[in-house]
């Protein structure tokens, strides 16, 4: 009786794609809950405002997303402070800067395409997290399953998720440290599921000026850094290499990247040339919510490395970046 | 423990001896109470003016409440002549019930940046996020898995005014 409903409710909202319609949303499992997350983010087409909460600071954006036979876009704007507006068709991400009149676009890589890598990856997360179902709770107007993903370690941040139990849409994330202490917040304030809007809406608000303004193309390819003298040996539990490429930044630097993830974390190793006439680096840790910088110099490079990750992991990993120089 | 301290305050410690002190000097014990007479000391002996009373503690909550704590990148050695506070201690005693007392607490943020790359466990230096933090984190959120589950929202984080306005 009640499958026959859910299939009935999804054949009543048109467009409208049940991630699971064959397992009653009760009695699933953290990560069958999970699976439901992350099917909806493939699938859904939406339009909502959600806020972002760091510490003091809290910035409402508005975020649209359209998937159909025109493709998969997502368009974000923010709403407070400054203007900006974040793009993505398919593989591309393309940034507008009305203030400094830039677009930033970058491409993925295809060595490891996603979204290919987050299922394997994701029944590998139990080893690093404790995966639990906890209460359900209200969210802008939608009944949620909280999922809460708690580190086995403190190698990595705890993550509270709330997950629509109709459709698996992510309402509201937590990342929280130690204890349960919040470091950052995205809650959805209003939101409306389903392709009902225009896909010129998804168009750059800027489209017309922004023909004049710089355009800053991130060329990305595939490498070895290793072949360069480049070696990081970052041996955190649960970390895997999963991509490693050479890619323009800003002008025309080749900076070499490596990401480690271990499912749902991530963190970058960016090792950049230092050119003539560049301020002095400044070694050191500095943190942005539970995105935590740690820049240090090494063979007249910067090594910066940036991840979602506690202060200490960030550090360590980069601390293991070295450099021979290659025979 | 006092000659050591005695030693680290005219800079003539060796570096690794330097590193096996600092941790005693945490909390309250002998080479505390030994740092704050022979600073007495040298105060009493240069003519310092004496801080007012409480400056510790009102000092000690004000850098409580600050953000970011910069650690110096290097500390100049002190260009006076070099005193060995240990033959004065026993002076010390009578100048601290002159001058009253003066709590002040070495905190670990404030040890000289070498004593940090020696000790592999001290808190790294804290620095303004880098200007060019916005790029790495737009490429980094490229690849992250999050994308996977909250679409371009964490995005939101990249282009904010918070890294700009530092």
């Amino acid at each position: 009786m009640k499958q026959a409903l859910v299939l009935l409710v999804s054949l009543l909202l048109p467009g409208f794609a049940l991630a699971e319609p064959a397992s009653p949303p009760n009695g699933m499992d953290a990560p069958a809950w999970l699976r439901k997350i992350y099917q909806a983010s493939q699938k859904l087409s939406y339009s909502g405002t959600f806020v972002y909460r760091q510490g003091e600071r809290s910035e409402a954006s508005r975020i649209m997303r359209l998937v159909d036979s025109g493709g998969d876009t997502e368009k974000l704007e923010a709403l407070d402070g400054m203007r900006r507006e974040v793009i993505r068709k398919g593989d591309e991400v393309r940034c507008y800067l009305p203030d400094s009149m830039t677009v930033k676009v970058d491409r993925r890589s295809n060595q490891l395409s996603f979204p290919a890598l987050l299922p394997a990856q994701l029944s590998q997360l139990p080893e690093q997290y404790v995966v639990t179902k906890e209460e359900k709770a209200r969210i802008a107007g939608f009944d949620c399953q909280v999922i809460v993903l708690k580190p086995r370690d403190d190698l990595r941040y705890g993550y509270r998720l709330w997950a629509d139990t109709h459709s698996g849409m992510l309402l509201k994330a937590l990342i929280f440290r130690d204890k349960g202490e919040p470091v950052e917040e995205f809650t959805f304030t209003q939101l409306v599921i389903g392709p009902h809007f225009d896909r010129d809406r998804l168009k750059p608000s800027f489209a017309a000026q922004s023909r004049h303004w710089r355009v800053e193309n991130a060329a990305v390819e595939p490498a070895n850094l290793a072949e360069t003298g480049w070696t990081v040996n970052a041996g955190i539990p649960g970390f895997r290499k999963v991509v490693e490429v050479r890619r323009q930044l800003r002008e025309s630097q080749r900076v070499g990247q490596i990401v480690y993830s271990d499912g749902l974390a991530a963190v970058s190793v960016f090792i950049e040339p230092i050119e003539a006439g560049r301020d002095p680096v400044r070694p050191g840790m500095s943190s942005m919510g539970a995105v935590n910088i740690y820049t240090r110099e090494l063979a007249n490079h910067v090594v910066t490395v940036v991840g979602e990750a506690p202060a200490p992991t960030v550090r360590r990993i980069a601390e293991t970046v070295e450099y021979h120089k290659p025979q | 423990m006092k000659s050591k301290i005695s030693a680290m305050m005219d800079g003539e410690l060796p570096d690794a001896e330097l590193a096996a002190l600092m941790p005693s000097l945490r909390g309250e014990g002998e080479a505390v109470e030994a740092w704050r007479q022979y600073h007495l000391i040298s105060d009493a002996l240069r003519d310092t003016d004496i801080l007012s009373s409480g400056f510790s503690a009102r000092f000690a909550a004000r850098l409580e409440q600050e953000p970011a704590i910069v650690a110096p990148a290097s500390v100049p050695k002190r260009a006076e002549a070099k005193v060995h506070w240990l033959r004065y201690s026993a002076t010390a005693a009578a100048a601290a019930v002159f001058v009253g007392w003066l709590a002040f607490q070495p905190r670990q943020e404030v040890v000289p940046a070498q004593t940090l790359a020696k000790a592999p466990e001290a808190m790294p230096v804290t620095v303004p996020v880098p200007k060019e933090a916005d790029d790495y984190l737009r490429a980094h959120q490229n690849y992250s898995p999050r994308n996977n589950l909250q679409g371009v929202a964490p995005y939101v984080r990249t282009v904010s005014d918070t890294a700009r306005s530092r």
